[in-house]
């Protein structure tokens, strides 16, 4: 599935003495299968952004495609669309309503018009794919759950409608370190290994820097970066003034560089970028 | 983000005479032109007391355009009570017959007696709201309630309660927005079926703010209680209530043309 | 050195429904020193919540003693002067905001102590001051960033003037900025205004500015010393669901591998001058 904009611009309460102009002539590609990260700071039009991909918004100028189709035009399906473009919100466990963890989890499938065994192995499915082995949790009452419960039980309502796009907004905010770690295992396994296209929108520069295939950096509603992490990344002057910090390895091996070592400065693991630094090292000293 | 920017309440700051009257002397004077619109017997009652409002109206610099959309909604009201009167009241001739239909003296003057009542209550009421913040209306709220403490009323905790229900209200405003995208992302539908599917589609985005509301709530007790909070008893305020030269003036006013009304007769 | 809170074998039990317990904090001692800057560390569900809410007597203990400022938190007179010296900033900025103005939730806690209102104006217009919030004095509070509605909670309980700030995983819902004003600001009032800040947190980074670290596992104390001693050697922060932050992490990598890294180094500003 291959999501497009062009010169996208979106205006909230426009005639209004309100009227704040959120995104200004956006375009961009997402293509199918990618891993694509989008990047800025609070206000910045992330988060307007992502809603326009899958038609919870209406562009006030220009226009969004998905496959080459307008999505706004008559005819489109849109309540279709979102159950193949899906978007997980910031902090998902707030929309969490159902008595049961079954039937929250079966909500976007039943929306499809999906019934009976079919929703059910997609419950049961998407719960396996989460961590949350289906026999123990499906009929308790998802308030009862811990934080992390719940947020994969929220996750897991969206993989239940089996899409090929998902759209996750911040996802890992608020877990400790940990839960952190192995939600983002998890995306990362949709991504590899269900060839989900993932669009990640986070403010932690050195996930996404290891995450992504590809960066779009916001800044006041304008996309004023694209590309490779390590190209974003390269451009520190310009991250910086988008209110945003290059990953500290990016800046250390930066740094280093600068000093006339000849070291590599596209890496964003630790693990790397030690093996990097030993290998220079050692071949400085012999 | 769509909500953020609308400041709730019909509130607009200014600094007229009507702005800055103490919330308390708001009060009163509020209550003393209802019993005066309530005295007035005449149509040359109606005219001199819509005369003395219109001269606050010019004096208290509101725009126009924002009071009369304010006015809008109870317009129906307006329209629908004269016509009830125009139809129903019977007495003195017969202007207009259409079968059973008639209208008739007693109705053109009943109807539009009670009418121009209703209008000008409204537009005092309106005049009021618009002129005082919601924050200081509950400060005299909170004030004209403390003798009733006695009788066991909550003052305190009356005003307490519209403090806060006015802080979350952008705030639960942002997230049932919010919780609404959500469900529509899970292929919610909030737009179409009759009222009753309506009704229940409602339930997934009902369920989550009641939730979250009550988190908050509880949430916000601790952090109150962890902030010394203890009720009403031993408390002072930032902000204390003064009355000075132009409170005893508006009242004086209010109270004359309250007594004028009365001792005419008009 | 004083110290303003000892905490003496503390226990906690909660009571779920039923007569089922569970034991958030066992037998745990501890003293914060006055004037100190005490990060608080340790994966979910491990009883840092907990214990935070036993410094201003928001809970009192199962058994064992914990003493502010000399008062024992378990006898209830003591509450609320417990409450006035030790101030509570929690996690959601919006859930801890009271009034409809900045201004107005600064004076929140001042109201309540009873505080003359000529004074309350006074201390409202020196706390905004101090936390840079002046120019916001008069707006509501939703229209604030999320970092700042973070440092309003801050001048809240700074206006009541308490010596002991307490904060509650403060910057977990924030931003990177709101993140970064909300440290500057608790920073500057413990180096500054000498307040005793304990500071609970899930980023290491941000416990690496601390002048001591608490390591919670299981409602237990497992580690406690400076920065340098809890990140700067051997690591096994890893086994107890803690991330080891970048720098510390790197520099183990490098020590192994044969390079010379000086012990303690854990900033990347003290990492770029060692290698470069």
């Amino acid at each position: 599935m291959l999501i497009e904009a062009r010169h996208l611009s979106y205006t909230y309460m426009p005639g209004t003495p309100f009227q704040i102009q959120a995104l200004k002539d956006i375009n961009l590609t997402v293509h199918k299968g990618e891993f694509v990260g989008v990047i800025g700071e609070t206000g910045s039009g992330k988060t307007t952004l992502i809603q326009h991909f899958n038609g919870l918004l209406k562009p006030t100028e220009g226009e969004l495609l998905v496959n080459g189709e307008n999505v706004w035009t008559e005819g489109t399906g849109l309540r279709q669309l979102r159950s193949r473009i899906a978007l997980l919100f910031q902090f998902p466990e707030h929309q969490l309503f159902e008595e049961t963890v079954f039937k929250d989890i079966a909500f976007g499938p039943r929306n499809m018009g999906l019934e009976g065994s079919e929703v059910e192995k997609r419950v049961r499915y998407s719960m396996e794919l989460m961590g949350l082995k289906y026999s123990l949790y499906k009929d308790r009452s998802p308030f009862s759950l811990s934080g992390g419960e719940k947020r994969r039980t929220a996750m897991a309502g969206i993989m239940a409608m089996d899409p090929e796009v998902i759209i996750l907004d911040e996802p890992a905010a608020g877990m400790d370190p940990l839960g952190r770690r192995k939600f983002m295992e998890k995306i990362c396994m949709l991504h590899r290994d269900e060839k989900i296209t993932v669009i990640l929108v986070t403010h932690n520069m050195e996930e996404v820097s290891r995450l992504a295939d590809r960066l779009f950096v916001l800044s006041q509603g304008k996309m004023v970066l694209e590309g490779k992490p390590s190209l974003v990344f390269n451009s520190p002057d310009t991250i910086r003034e988008a209110g945003l910090d290059i990953p500290s390895l990016t800046y250390l091996l930066t740094r280093m560089r600068e000093s006339g070592k000849e070291i590599r400065t596209d890496i964003f693991t630790v693990e790397e970028a030690g093996e990097e630094i030993l290998r220079f090292c050692g071949e400085a000293n012999r | 983000m769509s909500m953020r920017s609308i400041t709730l309440g019909h509130y607009l700051p200014g600094e007229s005479v009507l702005h800055r009257l103490d919330p308390r002397v708001k009060l009163v004077t509020l209550f003393t032109l209802i019993v005066a619109l309530f005295m007035i017997k005449s149509f040359t009652g109606f005219f001199l007391y819509g005369l003395f409002i219109f001269a606050i109206f010019i004096s208290s610099g509101l725009p126009w355009r924002y009071f009369l959309r304010g006015l809008r909604p109870v317009l129906y009201i307006i329209i629908f009570t004269l016509v009830l009167h125009f139809i129903f009241t019977k007495g003195g001739q017969v202007y207009w017959r259409w079968g059973v239909l008639t209208i008739e003296e007693a109705g053109l003057v009943m109807g539009s007696f009670m009418t121009l009542r209703l209008a000008l209550l409204v537009i005092t009421t309106l005049m009021i709201t618009l002129t005082t913040s919601p924050i200081s209306f509950a400060d005299g709220i909170e004030y004209w309630l403390r003798p009733l403490r006695r009788f066991g009323v909550p003052g305190h905790e009356i005003a307490m309660m519209m403090t806060i229900a006015l802080r979350f209200i952008p705030t639960l405003m942002e997230e049932s927005d919010k919780i609404r995208k959500a469900q529509m992302a899970r292929g919610a539908d909030f737009e179409t079926g009759n009222i009753f599917r309506r009704a229940r589609n409602l339930v997934p985005l009902l369920v989550p703010l009641f939730v979250s509301a009550f988190r908050r709530a509880d949430e916000l007790a601790v952090a109150m209680e962890a902030r010394c909070y203890r009720g009403g008893e031993g408390r002072t305020k930032m902000r204390e209530l003064h009355t000075g030269a132009v409170d005893y003036i508006g009242v004086l006013t209010v109270g004359a043309l309250l007594a004028g009304i009365i001792v005419s007769g008009v | 050195m004083e110290a303003i809170i000892q905490v003496r074998n503390l226990t906690h039990d909660y009571q779920l429904s039923g007569n089922e317990m569970i034991r958030a904090i066992e037998d745990l001692s501890l003293e914060i020193e006055e004037g100190s800057y005490v990060a608080l560390v340790g994966p979910n569900g491990s009883g840092k919540s907990t214990l935070a809410r036993h410094f201003n007597a928001i809970l009192t203990p199962t058994s064992g003693e914990v003493m502010v400022d000399g008062l024992s938190t378990a006898d209830e007179q003591n509450c609320w002067e417990i409450r006035r010296r030790v101030g509570m900033v929690f996690q959601n900025p919006d859930n801890q905001i009271v009034a409809t103005t900045v201004e107005e939730d600064v004076a929140f806690g001042l109201e309540n102590l009873g505080v003359a209102p000529e004074l309350i104006r006074r201390r409202v217009a020196e706390t905004l001051d101090m936390i840079g919030l002046s120019s916001y004095a008069q707006q509501p509070p939703h229209l604030l960033s999320g970092g700042q509605k973070q440092k309003l909670s801050i001048a809240g309980i700074i206006a009541m003037r308490p010596r002991c700030l307490v904060l509650d995983e403060p910057t977990a819902m924030l931003d990177p900025r709101g993140r970064t004003e909300v440290l500057g600001t608790v920073k500057q009032l413990n180096s500054q205004e000498k307040i005793t800040v304990v500071h609970i947190t899930h980023f290491m980074e941000e416990a690496l500015e601390a002048d001591q670290v608490v390591v919670l596992a299981e409602g237990k104390i497992v580690r406690i010393g400076e920065p340098q001693e809890i990140f700067g050697g051997e690591l096994n922060l890893e086994e107890l669901g803690l991330e080891v932050p970048t720098v510390p992490k790197l520099a183990h990598i490098l020590r192994q591998g044969g390079l010379k890294i000086p012990d303690g180094v854990l900033s990347m500003e003290q990492l770029v001058n060692s290698l470069c």
